[in-house]
């Protein structure tokens, strides 16, 4: 396998595609692909939620006017009728965990694994990837066993300095693999998704419950609901049939280097991806909140100047702890400053990116305008809008603007007058150095929010509500004409699409 | 808060405008973080310094070897650069306080983070 280079991609509608070096199939939010890497590779996947090798994807069991009895029939066909298919996925995960176990002996460990925080990570919609070694079956078993295991030593580097339970718990799955070699003694348990109208006629446990038996049956395991051996994970919708093992313990997202996760790392890495950063920059991120935004791109492009500002006390004492775990103290700086004051030059920020925080407070989408003030000419903007905050701004964009008339106060009036777009053109000249407050009278003097081009927007899932991803560039041309633009963004559906795609090892 | 921070912020008090830069930078507790040297991106951040304020707060740090201003060629100056990367980034202010110029007000720094929030009355209007 190599040096293989990867470039993260969100499409418009939805999804989180990721691009690797075979073909690559993408069905409502699980991205199927192959690959040679080994499991530090894998472990680099920043978009993922969470990996796993696939053992069957085929199509969707039919619900609809067949017995119940039938079902279960099909669902234990997923077992019996290729058993082969079982054991090599089987045969391959083992390969994967002995080969990272090597590695782990020569890498450094955390004599006290960070503490990870339990997150309501376990979402309603994951985005999952899934390993699928078919025919490239035999050739990746090959790569993996011909690789060297001082290639594995230089890979490590920092990545693996801050060591955690998972890697752990990653020791045990080895130990434990290497030790059942004999297939039957391993011991599994089942976990399983129905949705769709699986789900209407069957309950995950009876599910789980017909699988595992057939499971021990054919193969003659021993199911261990607390510690198993092996975890198997099936997805029943009305698009497949999914089996897979969990290639983690831990979900990818869940990051080794943060300790609080505020806002999804997966998120988080996505935007900074987006933004383009490059070495030499300045990239501000003046709503830090835990700086989960400015770790996830710290960490992957480093040499480039971070700035995190933020009013709360509270959030700077947890960005700054995440910062210490993760080691990046030094590289990101962190400002008690609100947005609307932030005491920076005119355009000498070079890139945003931002969680504009959720909620129906108005206010936060009308301090987008202070933003723009530090910006320079030809800088990005990629924020994190709810959908409300994202209606918005795109009513302003077509020039519509659905409020009161202009006369009239509304709870915030400042929205209004700072993303109405004919009236304010006399506003660039007073625009000085210095920031503008948030009393009532100043929202007159807001800069134009007009100079912000709209690149593209990518609608995401953050379990139980989604957001867009919206990238912007500003324009040294004037307000109006640029408002009155057309909204570019496309629209597609979140359809099965088969992508040729490239992949990296991040550095 | 390193100088390339410092190098950056205006005080927005009222009433001061663009006479509230730069801060004065006053250090009780400074610390020294080794950072990697990275030429390439050192180079693009260091045409945007000013100048005077960067001598001025290297002055109070009672720091040496500090460059007075760009030569010509800086870019491929590796001794320039190295000084330059030392002063900008590794020098950490951890306790101290920005003052503003023009009306005095104090802006504490405190575990690095300069407290920058102004009541009410003092913002601009």
């Amino acid at each position: 396998f190599g040096q293989i280079q990867a470039r993260f991609f969100i499409p418009p509608g939805g999804g989180a595609n990721f691009f690797i070096g075979s073909w690559v199939e993408y069905i409502s939010g699980k991205v199927f692909f192959t690959t040679c890497s080994d499991l530090n590779m894998l472990k680099k996947l920043k978009s993922a939620e969470r990996l796993f090798l696939l053992i069957k994807k085929q199509f969707p069991l039919n619900v609809s006017s067949v017995s119940k009895g039938k079902i279960f029939n099909e669902m234990q066909r997923l077992v019996n009728d290729d058993p082969e298919s079982w054991l090599s996925a089987i045969s391959i995960w083992k390969n994967l965990l002995e080969l990272d176990a090597k590695e782990d002996k020569l890498s450094q460990r955390d004599a006290n694994p960070l503490k990870r925080k339990v997150e309501e990570n376990d979402i309603i919609n994951p985005k999952k990837l899934k390993t699928k070694q078919m025919q490239e079956l035999q050739e990746s078993r090959e790569c993996q066993l011909e690789k060297q295991t001082d290639e594995a030593t230089v890979e490590q580097g920092d990545f693996l300095t801050n060591r955690e339970k998972s890697q752990e718990a990653f020791q045990n799955d080895a130990v434990k693999a290497v030790a059942a070699p004999n297939q039957k003694d391993l011991t599994f348990r089942v976990s399983c998704r129905c949705s769709g109208s699986v789900a209407k006629t069957f309950t995950a446990q009876e599910v789980g419950r017909v699988i595992g038996i057939a499971l021990m049956k054919q193969f003659g395991w021993k199911a261990d609901l607390r510690n198993p051996n092996l975890e198997i994970f099936i997805h029943l919708n009305d698009i497949y049939s999914v089996v897979g093992i969990p290639v983690f313990r831990v979900p990818l997202a869940s990051r080794a280097y943060i300790k609080t996760a505020g806002l999804r790392s997966t998120i988080a890495w996505a935007m900074a991806s987006l933004a383009e950063i490059k070495a030499g920059a300045f990239v501000l991120d003046p709503m830090c909140g835990l700086g989960t935004i400015l770790l996830e791109a710290a960490k992957e492009w480093p040499d480039v100047y971070y700035v995190g500002a933020d009013v709360s006390d509270s959030q700077l004492l947890g960005a700054c702890d995440n910062l210490k775990a993760a080691g990046l103290q030094d590289k990101i700086e962190l400002l008690k400053v609100s947005v609307i004051e932030l005491p920076l030059p005119s355009e000498s920020v070079d890139i945003i990116i931002s969680d504009i925080p959720f909620g129906k407070k108005k206010k936060y989408s009308c301090r987008l305008p202070f933003f723009v003030r530090v910006l320079r000419v030809g800088g990005t903007i990629v924020l994190l809008l709810s959908e409300d905050h994202h209606r918005r701004l795109q009513d302003c964009e077509r020039g519509g603007i659905p409020w009161n008339s202009k006369g009239s106060h509304t709870d915030e009036p400042g929205i209004e007058k700072c993303l109405n777009p004919g009236e304010k053109t006399d506003l660039s000249d007073t625009v000085s150095s210095s920031a503008e407050t948030s009393g009532q009278g100043d929202l007159d003097k807001m800069p134009p929010f007009g100079s912000l081009v709209p690149v593209d927007r990518y609608g995401v899932s953050l379990g139980r509500t989604g957001a867009f991803i919206c990238r912007y560039r500003k324009s040294p041309s004037s307000a109006a004409s640029r408002l009155a633009a057309v909204s570019r963004f496309q629209s597609s559906q979140g359809s099965c699409t088969a992508l040729k795609a490239v992949v990296s090892g991040s550095r | 808060m390193k100088l390339l921070t410092h190098n950056l912020p205006s005080s927005h008090v009222q009433g001061v405008g663009p006479r509230g830069f730069p801060l004065h930078l006053q250090a009780t507790e400074v610390r020294i973080n080794p950072m990697e040297f990275n030429p390439d991106s050192l180079a693009c951040m260091i045409p945007k310094v000013e100048w005077a304020v960067l001598l001025e707060a290297a002055d109070t740090l009672h720091l040496v070897e500090v460059p007075k201003g760009l030569t010509e060629g800086y870019d491929h100056d590796e001794k320039f650069l190295r000084q330059m990367h030392h002063v900008l980034l590794e020098e950490d202010v951890l306790e101290g306080t920005l003052q503003c110029p023009e009306s005095g007000h104090l802006f504490p720094i405190s575990r690095r983070i300069p407290n920058m929030l102004l009541s009410d009355e003092e913002t601009e209007t």
